[in-house]
Parts: structure tokens; C-alpha cells; sequence
């Protein structure tokens, strides 16, 4: 793990700048399975909706920063973090409580929903800016490859939130998520506070999706509604999960690299292709391998 | 109290194609127990269609229905009994996810073929209109209201009245029992997604000629369909009929007096209050209903 | 003291009494059956105690307190376990770690866990199979794998409901042998089960229930021979 990490730090040195900005879109969307994945992955709540969390942190951070045009440069991206990440917690905070009671398609439907609508008001409340687009202040140090800078924060990212759904899955609280994600009413009989436990997974994953869009934001430099708020990007943090291994750690990593891949580098001159591409995979992936990759590595080793 | 009048009308005229728009998602929501989140798609397949169809045979777009109607009910035939029949014989949360893939799929084709612009369908009485004591009714939307209601009533017969109708709501209450009996569920569950996709076409057609519409619509029109289903109950045309109109109303007194941005916010959060309060929506699932 | 005392349980739905005016008291250690005809009342005794139905009239306590009317999961907290016939295993976790879920959560937090899930094995014969899925496994084994997990919440008192139906003889054995063993461990048992060469052997004491009333409550020697009983089984040699 720590090889691959270091090799992936040096690796832009030598690449060139089109396979660095893939590199960036890869550890992006890496850092955005994962953190789907404590909620939809060990938890078993699979959300449609997850989107809304990129969009809202995004949008909160890049109109804190427009207030504060003279601070600083190396304060703005914290700046943009705390309160990207403290809209999202409380956001997530408040619909955990009517939104977990709903289970299965209908808990997915209802995230469906709730990207749907936080991109309509950002969209349509002036305040917000979503029509009109919001631009960032640029972060990175004026000695630096800006490409090169984001891919560097995006790896940092990515693996810390890799290491925190890593402690999470060997924690009590993960076994807990596991067996709500087995059983949630034979977990509750054993003792396991199902209720608390769901709310904090849904906080923590809806943060982590926060501040991963407030990264996006700034790397995108200036952000409408619709570059944010995707039901592609919906749809592809479970194909991800789906693709590697669904409930697996290291899973939607693998799912996430392998999707970007394929759609930009093989893809990519077929701009066109993106939608149907992820969608013929997840179609293709429901029919022929529902465990995903490493559900059949399981399978051959077995 | 002119405002009102016009806006409740407004509303009922708007529920009444909602419901149109929603009774096949209902139907394989009972039926099936699938949540097919690629209805949006067929309903957009239906308004396309019926725009070539209505442009190159020039006749009216409300003359096209039956071709319409065929050509969905073939394509969703195939769809169910050879893509999603699979998927569900895995896992059922499957076939959320790969109605969803094909919907991404054919967005993306309907992108090319179309383009991404807004388009509609203009009937020759388009500009027509007429007054009905204080309120104003748009020729248009009358004759797709007109419509809608027609088709869900003979909806409703079909089911009630109908051999084959009777075969589904045997094989939705009782899946094996009906097996046992002879019934071939995986034809069955095939003809209701094909008459679901048909109906959806149909509401396709009545929605394009009083909306524009585009591919990216697609995922509204699903969503409408789920609020539709959980406000008035699974399974049935009454249901639709009820959750459309509610819907409906809703949706037209959110706009006028909140704001015109708002409509889709208050349908969440409706949604989402009913899925905690009655999650089976206000009729209940009518398949259940004799449980 | 009793660990668990009943007085004067009913319970009516709609009219028809499940369980009417039924008092009893379990000692610590021992091993209790409760056996009856199909109906009598017992699955819904059982839920009673551990809190899925309210009662219509009476009192239940457990270790001297009331816990009469309390919440599933804080009767469970207070150690009371429950193994069902129906058994809900978390199919993909290993046996170990579904076990380890019990030790995890149970009563007193999470203490000792990797000797209280190992212990949990132990006791109920499954500890070779630690690493298997739960997915894999035979009836037979998922109902210790229940056993297993409820052992492991440090209970003080297990219910086990018709722990050895649809097993064969072989298995019942076994089952038999792991409430034992459990017994021997500190915790007191109390199975409801149908299978009466097993009940009668391993029991330290016998309830019977017919049409929701107590009959019976006694050795096993002298509730078989009690006519009241051989009554409620094979009926009276008028009606017969």
C-alpha cells in the first residue's frame, strides 16, 4: 500500500499532462466510491443521491471564499474545506433522521430526490449562484504545475479517506454497519445501536463526499450547476462500488480506476460516449457479474 | 379567487396527464415489484416518436397513439423478458440499477439522434382556447387531459374485466399460486411491462404537445412517476388517477404562490413525508388489497 | 432469587386469550422446557418475556427487576438472548465474526471480545467452522451458530425456541448436549421444543402449557405421568 502510494506521488513527475489530469479524475473518483462505500458499501444503504454532497460542499465553499477575496491564498482551501464540510454535516445531520427510516429502493429513490432538489435551488435561488456559475479562487502555489498540484491533493485526499473507512471497517462500529447491513432487526436484537450507528455512517460518508467536491470545485475553477450536481456521478459512485467488489474496502478503488479509465482514455475522443458507456458497464456488470471484479477473484480462488 | 379557480384547474388538468404519465411505473411497481427507472426514457421515447411520426405522416399528433402504443409495447416486451427478467433473477435491487444503465444508455442515444434541445409537438389547435365560467382552459391541455383520461379509464377496464387482466392481478397477488395454476409468469410479467411501456408512450405523446421536452427530462418524469405512485398507491389506475391529481395541484399552487423554481422541492419534500407517514400511499397497494 | 418470574401473564388478541393467568418462577442454572399441544401459547410466552408483545395483565421481572412492557433491544441489554428456530444469520460474515457480534454488543460492552466470541464457539461445538461463511452452513449448524452468538452477549439467560426442530436424531443430540454444556457455563436455559425424549432428559424441570393456561409444572417424571397432560396430548378417552 505504501509502495503504490509513493509511486503514485512521483508518478505525474514523468507522465504527461493529460494522463496526470486522468490521474487526478482516478484518485477523484477513488476518494468518492470509498467514502459512498461506508454508507452504501458496509452499511448497506445505497444512495442515488450522493451527488448532492459534491455539489453542496462545492458550492459553499467557493461562495465562502467569494467573501473573503483578500485572505490569503493558503487559507482559502481550508477555508473552503471547514465550511464546505460543516454544510454537508449538518445537511446530512438533519435528513439522517427522516431519510434512514426509509430502507432499500426507497431509501435509494429518496437520495435521488434529494440531489434533484438541491440542485434545483442552487440552481434557481440567486443566492447560490447555480445558473450563473460560481468561479474559485485559484490555490495552487505559483511555482507549481497547477495540474501537477491538484493531483498531489487529490492522492493526500484520497488517502485519507481510505484511511478512514479503513479504520472504520476494522472498528466496532464497522462490524456494527456490517450486520445492519446483514440484518439490521437481528443486529438491533444483539445490541447494536442500529439507529445511531446509520446517522453517524451517513454523516461521516456525506462529509467526506463534501470535501472531496470542495477539492473539485477548485480544480474545476469555475462551477455551474450542472457540473456538480450529475446523475452520472450518481450513478457511477455505485458502479464503482458494483465493478470492484460491492461492501469491499478496496473495491470501489479498483471499480473507480478501472471505469476511468476506461471512459477517458480508451473513450475519451468519443466525448459523446460517457453516458452510454456507464451505462452499458453497469448493465453488463448486472447481467454477468454482480460481485463485481473481486467477487469473481473471490469466486476462482474458492 | 379567479386566481385560485385558475391555478386549481390548472392543477387537475396538469394531475390528470401526471397520472397518465405515471400508471404503467405503478403497474410494474405492483406487478413486477420492480422499480423501472428507465420509465422516463420510454415516456421521452414516446414524445419523439410521436414527433417524427406526427411531422412525416402529417396528421395530428393524438392520431399517432396506436402507432405509439405498438411500437413501446414490443420494445418493452423484449426489454423485460430478456434484459430485466435476468437481472431480477439475481438480485432484486438489480433491476433498479440496470433499468438505470439503460436509461443512461438511451439517453445518450436520444442525445445523438435528437440533439439536446427542447423540442415540441404543435397540433393544429394549438393557439385554440375557451372559458369555463371564470377559468381559462388551453385547447391543448383539454384534449391531452381528455386523453389521459381515456386511456386510464380503459386502463382500468382491461384489468378489472379483462382475461388477461385478470392473469396479472392473480399473478401480482399470489406469484406461485398463479404458477401453479398454469400461468406463465415470466410471459405475463413481459405483456404488463410491455402494456406499462405502451401507456408510458402514450403519455409520451400527450406530454409533448403541451410541454417542451428534451433528453434530459428523463429523470424527472421518473421521479414524478415514484411521487405519483407513493402519494396514491401502487398498482392501480385509480391510484395514479389520485396521486396524479394531487401532484398535480401541488405542483401548480407551489409555482404560482411560493415561486416558479419550486415546484420539484415541494414534491421531495412531500415524497418524502409521505414515505414516512404512509408509505404505501393513500390507496394502499392495491394488489395487497385482499391480503 | 428466581432469575425469571412470571405472575399472572395474559395476553388476548381480539378476543381470543393466547396465554391467560400463567405464573411460574425459573431458577438460576437450571434448565427449564416448556412443552405443549400446537397453539398452547408458547412462541407467544416467549415473546412476551423478551418484549415483542405487550401483555394484556401481569407482571414479568428478570434478576428481581420488572422488566414488564420494556423495549426488545433493553430486555435484550440486560441479558436476556434469544436463539430462534428460524435462524437469521449475517450470511456474509464468517462464523467467527457473527459471533463476535454478539460479543461486540452485548451486555456490559465490548469486554474480552476475541475470548468471549471464542468461548461462544466453544460452548456451542462450532468453533471448527469459525472461518466458514455463514452462507455455508447446514440447518443444523446455523441453529448453533444462533446459540453461539446468543452465548456471546454474555447472557444470563437463554431462550431457545424449538432449538432441535427438523433435526435428526444425530443433531438433536448434539443440540441437547450444547444446552447442556451452556447450563454448565452459568447460564440458565429455558427451551420451548416438541422432540420429548430429548426434553425429558435434559430437564431439570417441566412446564406444560395447553390453550394458554399452565397444566403442569413439575420433574419430568411427574409431569409425564400427570393425566392432565397426557389429556391436553391425546385428548380425554370420552372424546376420543
Amino acid at each position: 500500500m505504501v509502495a503504490a502510494a509513493v509511486v503514485l506521488a512521483f508518478g505525474p513527475l514523468v507522465l504527461p499532462s493529460f494522463y496526470v489530469r486522468v490521474g487526478q479524475l482516478m484518485l477523484y473518483s477513488a476518494g468518492l466510491g470509498v467514502a459512498w462505500a461506508i454508507l452504501g458499501g458496509f452499511a448497506g444503504y445505497a444512495s442515488f443521491g450522493h451527488a448532492a454532497f459534491i455539489g453542496v460542499g462545492a458550492f459553499a465553499a467557493g461562495l465562502a471564499e467569494s467573501y473573503f477575496p483578500n485572505l490569503p491564498t493558503p487559507l482559502l482551501l481550508p477555508l473552503g474545506l471547514v465550511v464546505g464540510g460543516t454544510c454537508c454535516a449538518i445537511l446530512s445531520a438533519v435528513i439522517a433522521y427522516p431519510i434512514l427510516r426509509l430502507r432499500g429502493t426507497f431509501f435509494a429513490i429518496a437520495m435521488l430526490g434529494v440531489s434533484h432538489v438541491c440542485a434545483e435551488v442552487t440552481n434557481n435561488v440567486d443566492f447560490f449562484q447555480g445558473s450563473l456559475g460560481l468561479n474559485f479562487p485559484p490555490i495552487a502555489p505559483a511555482s507549481m504545475d497547477p495540474a501537477i498540484f491538484f493531483y498531489e491533493l487529490y492522492l493526500v485526499a484520497g488517502l485519507a479517506v481510505l484511511l478512514i473507512a479503513w479504520k472504520i471497517r476494522y472498528s466496532r462500529f464497522g462490524a456494527g454497519l456490517l450486520s445492519i447491513r446483514e440484518d439490521e432487526d437481528t443486529a438491533r436484537m444483539l445490541g447494536v445501536p442500529t439507529e445511531r450507528y446509520k446517522r453517524l455512517a451517513f454523516v461521516v460518508s456525506a462529509v467526506l463526499t463534501g470535501l472531496l467536491g470542495v477539492i473539485y470545485g477548485h480544480s474545476l475553477g469555475y462551477i455551474t450547476t450542472e457540473s456538480v450536481y450529475r446523475d452520472d456521478t450518481n450513478l457511477s459512485l455505485i458502479v464503482y462500488s458494483l465493478l470492484g467488489g460491492m461492501g469491499t474496502l478496496y473495491g470501489p478503488v479498483i471499480g473507480a480506476f478501472s471505469l476511468v479509465f476506461v471512459t477517458q482514455v480508451i473513450l475519451g475522443r468519443l466525448l459523446d460516449f460517457h453516458l452510454f458507456a456507464t451505462g452499458l458497464m453497469l448493465v453488463l456488470l448486472i447481467l454477468l457479474a454482480p460481485g463485481g471484479v473481486l467477487g469473481l477473484l473471490k469466486r476462482r480462488a474458492a | 379567487m379567479n386566481l385560485i379557480a385558475q391555478t386549481l384547474a390548472d392543477g387537475l388538468v396538469l394531475g390528470g396527464i401526471y397520472a397518465l404519465a405515471a400508471v404503467g411505473f405503478s403497474l410494474i411497481f405492483g406487478v413486477l415489484h420492480v422499480i423501472n427507472l428507465s420509465h422516463g426514457i420510454l415516456v421521452l421515447m414516446g414524445a419523439y416518436l410521436a414527433l417524427i411520426l406526427s411531422t412525416a405522416l402529417r396528421i395530428d399528433p393524438l392520431l399517432t397513439m396506436p402507432l405509439v402504443m405498438i411500437g413501446l409495447f414490443c420494445v418493452g416486451y423484449v426489454y423485460q423478458r430478456f434484459l430485466i427478467q435476468r437481472a431480477v433473477d439475481r438480485a432484486s435491487v438489480n433491476s433498479m440499477l440496470l433499468t438505470f444503465g439503460v436509461a443512461l444508455m438511451l439517453q445518450n442515444a436520444m442525445i445523438w439522434l435528437f440533439s439536446p434541445d427542447m423540442k415540441s409537438i404543435t397540433p393544429s389547435y394549438a393557439f385554440a382556447s375557451f372559458k369555463l365560467g371564470p377559468v381559462n382552459f388551453d385547447a391543448v391541455r383539454v384534449s391531452a387531459l381528455a386523453a389521459s383520461l381515456v386511456l386510464l379509464s380503459l386502463l382500468a377496464l382491461f384489468l378489472k374485466f379483462s382475461p388477461l387482466g385478470r392473469v396479472i392481478r392473480a399473478t401480482a397477488q399470489q406469484t406461485m399460486a398463479a404458477q401453479l395454476c398454469g400461468v406463465n409468469v415470466r410471459h405475463v410479467y413481459a405483456l404488463t411491462f410491455a402494456v406499462s411501456a405502451a401507456f408510458a408512450g402514450a403519455a409520451g405523446i400527450v406530454i409533448g404537445i403541451i410541454l417542451p421536452f428534451s433528453p434530459a427530462d428523463e429523470g424527472n418524469w421518473t421521479l414524478n412517476a415514484f411521487v405519483v405512485v407513493v402519494l396514491g398507491g401502487v398498482g392501480s389506475p385509480a391510484g395514479a388517477l389520485i396521486g396524479g391529481l394531487l401532484l398535480g395541484i401541488v405542483n401548480t399552487l407551489t409555482a404560482q404562490y411560493v415561486g416558479p423554481a419550486f415546484p420539484n422541492v415541494t414534491m421531495f419534500l412531500l415524497l418524502v413525508l409521505l414515505l414516512l407517514v404512509r408509505p404505501h400511499g393513500l390507496l394502499g397497494n392495491a394488489f395487497a388489497a385482499s391480503r | 432469587m428466581s432469575i425469571l418470574a412470571v405472575d399472572r401473564l395474559s395476553k388476548n388478541f381480539r378476543g381470543l386469550a393466547a396465554i391467560s393467568d400463567v405464573s411460574f418462577a425459573i431458577e438460576a442454572g437450571s434448565i427449564t422446557s416448556i412443552i405443549g399441544p400446537n397453539g398452547a401459547g408458547k412462541s407467544t410466552l416467549f415473546n412476551l418475556v423478551t418484549g415483542y408483545l405487550e401483555p394484556s395483565a401481569g407482571e414479568i421481572a428478570f434478576q428481581g427487576e420488572r422488566i414488564t412492557g420494556l423495549a426488545t433491544n433493553r430486555i435484550a441489554e440486560l441479558g436476556v438472548a434469544r436463539a430462534f428456530q428460524i435462524a437469521r444469520p449475517f450470511r456474509e460474515l464468517s462464523v467467527a465474526e457473527n459471533v463476535r457480534i454478539g460479543a461486540l454488543f452485548g451486555k456490559a460492552g465490548p469486554r474480552d471480545v476475541a475470548a468471549t466470541t471464542q468461548r461462544g464457539m466453544e460452548l456451542s461445538a462450532i468453533a471448527h467452522l469459525a472461518g466458514q461463511p455463514a452462507s455455508s452452513l447446514t440447518v443444523g449448524q446455523l441453529r448453533h451458530l444462533e446459540v453461539a452468538r446468543a452465548i456471546a452477549t454474555r447472557a444470563d439467560l437463554l431462550l431457545a425456541d424449538e432449538p432441535c426442530a427438523g433435526l435428526n436424531p444425530t443433531e438433536t443430540a448434539a443440540m441437547i448436549e450444547v444446552l447442556r454444556k451452556i447450563r454448565s457455563s452459568g447460564v440458565t436455559v429455558v427451551l420451548v421444543e416438541h422432540d420429548m425424549p430429548s426434553v425429558m432428559e435434559v430437564s431439570d424441570r417441566i412446564l406444560v402449557l395447553d390453550a394458554g393456561r399452565l397444566i403442569a409444572d413439575g420433574a419430568p417424571r411427574e409431569v409425564a405421568n400427570n393425566p392432565k397432560v397426557i389429556a391436553a396430548y391425546l385428548g380425554t378417552p370420552e372424546a376420543a
